[in-house]
């Protein structure tokens, strides 16, 4: 709630890499945020169910050799399922996975999570349509109000930056995922219509960009909300005036309710 | 080649009876890229010791001695005219692996340059991310957190024809794709943005690529970490990665010149590992912070020997190292081996044992290994031990110091000419300059490189309205949380010009340079050079070395902008052919609020266009005579005193706001200049190029003259732009064409989605 | 010791980006009547391990971490050496 300060933990391991700008985002709200390298969850030095919420950066964890993520998930796996089972189902907490990090939800069973939680992933983040890693601007439309999103606007700005972000999964789950609503942001044109490439920047199914499992507190997300906190990290600011960037709404979505 | 095997794994070469001939033989296969004179020298040397030298002796001599660590052949010329040039702002200027520059009162940022052309031309995609990772340590080991990247690349142009190819070389397009491949997936992963850079296309390249990488990062001015020790007994700690026998002898490679066999040399490219690299950077940043580092290098040409030499030796102390405690990747490696040894992602921290476990227990968390190597002590010898038995015992200055020569040089006369072509079609002319593959979109390797992460890239590399974005002049990062002040990045290089006269290219770089940086509202701070040539072993080359350094050194000791850092890369040269003289730059400059940074693209219909500076008829090594194929050897003069009025006057306007966008001027003149401001806005223009006087059309348009730039102002401002610049107002941006007469002529007049298409279609089926 | 081999690709019916891209480049040299370019990954795991022990073990290696059912198919053999 507003006003009150949460432990978040900004997860990382070799190759992660936007945990400071993710850091930072945190800490101009105040919160309680730490750095937790999984080794020292492995050593019993830190404890997942003592944060509030769990956020997984962006990055190349494991350098995202055999696919993306899949490393650090299966890592993850092995220290903490239980732990990580048991965050899920408490309403009151969430995670947050951003680029390398959704990679890593949807690896673990945790998203799409139509029915919850998964033993093995039902989706997958595939090499983009083009075939290279892209680092661009993309625009996006809110679907839906959640706990990540109640504070963004309907159509906002973020940058891209991989080359494993085409959401795809079976037409089943797609339709589930659907009828569940679980589709948070989808990419769009600049006006707001259907996205063609580099629009939609990877050819993701239904140009989905961002989803929350079905219970509603678990949310992946390609684009990088932590890389658009300020207005002058927005790449047009010459050109367009902006009281704060547009990834700040997620982060102030985040904080601000529950 | 005498050898008498004294422990195992170590050999006693008999130099003291070899003839010339011998030596010469000695040098070859022991791969050792010393000349007759040197293995002399080496000679002479060891008689007066009275004794013959262990091969890790001759190894760890001809190590220190190569072009590549000694600066041989440039150094007296690099003394003459690069250093040395005053500046209060500089902190550590060509002493320590990086050159430290004062960002505000209590931090500095850190940068270089440096080349890694022949490992890159046979294999590229290795070859560059090793000089990506190489760099990065470079930065990392003055203490400085690395926060932005550059690579500036030059090539044959990608439709080079396959048959022409000397055998042995491999076509531009590969090489493309894969330096492309190997700075993206290197850069990327170890979570730098590479901000700026360039990539040039001139046949002059098509032996002898050249990739230079640049990085720059920011310190706290308490942290930072000298190249140095000057006391003894320290302990010398490895971190990182283990040594194998990947890059053994890279550092004679890149003193050598490359032909057929370079093929089979593969393995002297060494292979980085970013994902090893990434935990590294937070170890040793980690320790910084802590205090417990009294000396840091990174191991990357040379390895350990030169690391420790170079380390010991600038701070008047030496060392002893125990060889078997470095940890390896490979059973049954030879002492020589692991002393020369160029493995990646590995830093030699010197520090006192009461800190040791305090470092270990950082590596600990990171999954890094460590190994204490020896320690520094007093006095002149360096020893290497090898399982308790001495295997090296020389005077540290012998091996490190290296050797200096004089190189004779001649100066090409230059006689003016210049060609007068007939008049172009010139709507054909201005579409064929937009997709040549100079002008055209380098969109396509600018994206692949993740430019923002750390969040801190202000002013992006490509710039405009999203998904229509053009080519800017200079990056802005702004590297603290809770300041405006920003550092603008650019780097520059003008081989087209170099090859008619490397003295007035050099000029015309420096004014490039400060070009780029004032466009978007910076004030030129420092620069690194990295200075690429052919055999300075001739005369002609060396000449243009020395051309090129002289006007480098002219132009920024009239300007005050000081040389803090650089790399010399020699002997690019295949097949007889040397490449055209290359002196890159990369600058940096300082904004100190970057809530006054100007970007390239056209901002609003109606703003006013300005022209600054002078256009003349300069056409030698211009784009626009490359592409018809016409001669001129009358390249762009540069007035210094007139590019530091301008400059000045510019970044005052900016300050008040009133100019909205700004572009140098310099590839296709000031037609493409508009061009590309027209493509970044997607808006249009209209020109009239009266105000430039009587000049041919085609000369107005495509002229690269020097210390020029279009500039959009503010509509209603226009009174206070002209009482502050020196300018002649030339347009207005409107419409979705650019239309340019000149006077009551029309030249053309095209509309902004054939641009695009043209500009965007240069390389488009050149790669991926 | 034991040898164990995998292959893992793309489902039939999953785009194969990089082999799409790899077939244009192939063009792009000239190299005509190209029908489909498909990339796969191989893995070569040495294992210390009594042979249906070790089989069940690579399973798992599979199942945890080297294959995404929803886009990949894969061929296994373990081998003793």
């Amino acid at each position: 709630m507003w006003g009150e300060i949460m432990k978040v933990a900004v997860l990382q391991i070799e190759g992660t890499n936007c945990e400071e700008e993710s850091y930072a985002a945190f800490k101009h709200f105040n919160q309680d945020v730490e750095y937790v390298h999984l080794n020292l969850v492995k050593r019993g030095k830190k404890r997942l169910e003592d944060y509030d919420i769990l956020f997984i950066p962006g990055g190349f964890s494991a350098g995202d050799y055999v696919r993306a993520g899949s490393i650090f998930a299966a890592r993850l796996k092995a220290i903490a399922w239980k732990e990580l089972k048991k965050f899920v189902e408490d309403e009151n907490k969430r995670i947050i996975g951003v680029c390398n990090g959704f990679q890593i939800l949807i690896e673990l069973g945790l998203l799409p999570g139509v029915d919850g939680i998964s033993e093995v992933p039902e989706a997958a983040l595939m090499v983009n349509d083009s075939n290279r890693f892209e680092c661009r601007w993309v625009y996006l439309r809110k679907e839906r109000d959640t706990s990540f999103s109640k504070e963004v606007p309907e159509l906002i700005a973020l940058p891209v930056a991989h080359a494993e972000g085409k959401f795809f999964t079976t037409s089943k789950i797609l339709e589930e995922i659907e009828e569940n609503r679980q589709v948070v942001f989808r990419y769009v044109s600049p006006s707001g219509g259907k996205a063609e490439y580099p629009w939609n920047p990877n050819g993701s199914l239904n140009d989905i960009a961002a989803l929350v499992n079905s219970y509603g507190n678990v949310m992946g997300i390609m684009p990088h909300p932590e890389r658009a906190f300020h207005w002058y990290q927005h790449p047009d600011w010459t050109r367009k005036k902006r009281e704060v960037g547009d990834g700040y709404y997620i982060f102030k979505s985040l904080l601000h309710h529950k | 080649m005498r050898a008498r095997e004294l422990y195992p794994g170590v050999y006693e070469i008999d130099i003291l009876h070899a003839t010339d001939d011998e030596l010469m033989e000695i040098s070859e296969s022991m791969g050792l890229a010393l000349s007759m004179e040197e293995m002399r020298r080496l000679k002479d040397f060891f008689a007066s010791l009275g004794r013959n030298p262990t091969d890790v002796e001759i190894h760890a001599i001809a190590q220190g001695w190569s072009e590549h660590c000694s600066y041989k052949s440039s150094k007296k010329v690099l003394r003459k005219y690069i250093f040395g040039i005053p500046s209060k702002h500089a902190l550590i200027v060509m002493q320590d692996d990086a050159g430290v520059v004062e960002f505000d009162e209590n931090h500095a940022y850190v940068f270089k340059i440096e080349s890694h052309n022949h490992p890159s031309a046979v294999e590229p995609y290795g070859g560059a991310a090793t000089g990506v990772g190489g760099i990065i340590r470079d930065i990392l080991n003055m203490g400085a957190k690395p926060i932005a990247l550059v690579d500036p690349l030059f090539f044959a142009p990608p439709d080079y024809p396959y048959e022409k190819l000397n055998p042995g070389i491999k076509h531009p397009r590969y090489l493309l794709n894969g330096v492309v491949a190997g700075i993206r997936d290197y850069g990327n992963r170890v979570g730098i943005p590479t901000v700026a850079g360039m990539t040039y296309f001139h046949e002059g390249f098509v032996n002898n690529i050249l990739v230079n990488a640049g990085c720059l990062g920011i310190v706290r001015k308490d942290k930072i970490v000298r190249s140095r020790v000057d006391k003894p007994s320290l302990l010398l700690v490895m971190v990182g990665g283990r040594t194998g026998r990947d890059g053994i002898h890279g550092v004679n490679f890149a003193s050598r010149i490359l032909g057929e066999k370079s093929e089979e040399e593969r393995q002297a490219v060494q292979l980085g590992n970013p994902i090893l690299k990434e935990p590294l950077i937070h170890v040793i940043l980690e320790a910084n912070e802590m205090g417990i580092i009294k000396g840091m290098k990174d191991l990357g040409g040379g390895g350990l020997g030169s690391v420790v030499g170079e380390m010991c030796y600038s701070g008047g102390v030496t060392a002893e190292i125990y060889l078997d405690k470095v940890p390896l990747k490979e059973e049954g490696m030879a002492p020589w081996e692991i002393w020369v040894s160029e493995s990646q992602e590995r830093m030699l921290l010197a520090m006192e044992e009461k800190d040791l476990d305090r470092l270990r227990e950082i590596c600990e968390k990171w999954d890094v290994e460590m190994s204490m190597i020896g320690k520094t002590k007093e006095g002149e010898n360096l020893e290497l031990y090898w399982h308790g038995k001495k295997v090296l015992d020389l005077p540290l200055k012998f091996v490190t110091a290296g050797v200096e020569y004089e190189r004779p040089y001649k100066i090409k006369k230059v006689e003016k000419m210049q060609e007068l072509p007939v008049e172009p079609n010139y709507r054909e002319i201005f579409l064929r300059l937009l997709s040549s593959f100079n002008i055209g979109s380098k969109e396509w390797i600018i994206r692949q490189y993740d430019h923002e992460v750390q969040g801190r890239t202000v002013i992006k590399p490509l710039q405009g309205v999203i998904g229509y974005e053009s080519h800017g002049d200079a990056a802005i990062i702004k590297p603290l949380y809770d300041s405006w002040k920003g550092i603008a990045i650019t780097t520059v290089a003008n081989p087209q010009l170099g090859e008619i006269d490397p003295y007035k290219a050099a000029l015309y770089t420096v004014d490039e340079a400060v070009r780029n940086l004032v466009s978007v509202g910076a004030r030129p701070h420092s620069f690194s050079d990295c200075l690429n040539f052919g055999n300075p072993e001739k005369e002609e080359i060396m000449g243009e070395f020395v051309e090129s350094c002289r006007g480098l050194g002219e132009a920024a000791r009239f300007l005050g902008i000081p040389y803090v850092s650089g790399n010399v890369s020699f002997y690019n040269e295949a097949f007889g052919k040397n490449i055209p003289p290359t002196a890159v730059l990369m600058a940096v400059g300082i904004i100190d609020d970057i809530r006054y940074a100007v970007t390239s693209d056209f901002k609003e219909e109606g703003n006013p266009i300005y022209l600054v500076g002078e256009t003349k008829e300069e056409m030698g090594g211009s784009e626009y005579y490359r592409l018809i194929g016409a001669k001129s050897t009358t390249v762009p003069e540069v007035d210094l005193e007139e590019l530091r009025k301008r400059s000045e006057e510019l970044l005052k306007a900016m300050k008040k706001g009133v100019i909205r966008a700004c572009h140098d001027i310099s590839q296709g003149g000031l037609a493409i200049a508009a061009a590309e401001m027209c493509l970044g806005g997607n808006i249009g223009a209209e020109l009239d190029l009266a105000p430039l006087g009587f000049m041919r059309a085609d000369f107005k348009l495509f002229s690269e003259s020097a210390t020029r730039w279009l500039c959009e102002v503010q509509r209603g401002k226009e009174k206070e732009f002209e009482s502050i610049v020196k300018a002649r107002k030339i347009g207005v941006v409107s419409g979705n064409t650019l239309r340019v007469r000149d006077d009551s002529r029309w030249l053309f007049n095209v509309h902004l989605n054939i641009m695009r298409e043209r500009w965007r279609a240069a390389l488009r089926d050149y790669v991926g | 010791m034991l040898k164990a081999t995998i292959i893992v690709r793309y489902k039939q019916g999953v785009d194969d980006p990089e082999g799409k891209s790899i077939k244009h480049s192939l063009e792009l040299l000239n190299f005509k009547d190209i029908q489909e370019v498909r990339v796969a990954k191989y893995y070569e795991i040495y294992l210390d391990k009594p042979l249906e022990e070790g089989k069940r073990e690579v399973e798992e290696m599979i199942r945890k971490l080297l294959v995404n059912p929803v886009i990949h198919d894969y061929e296994m053999r373990v081998e003793e050496l």
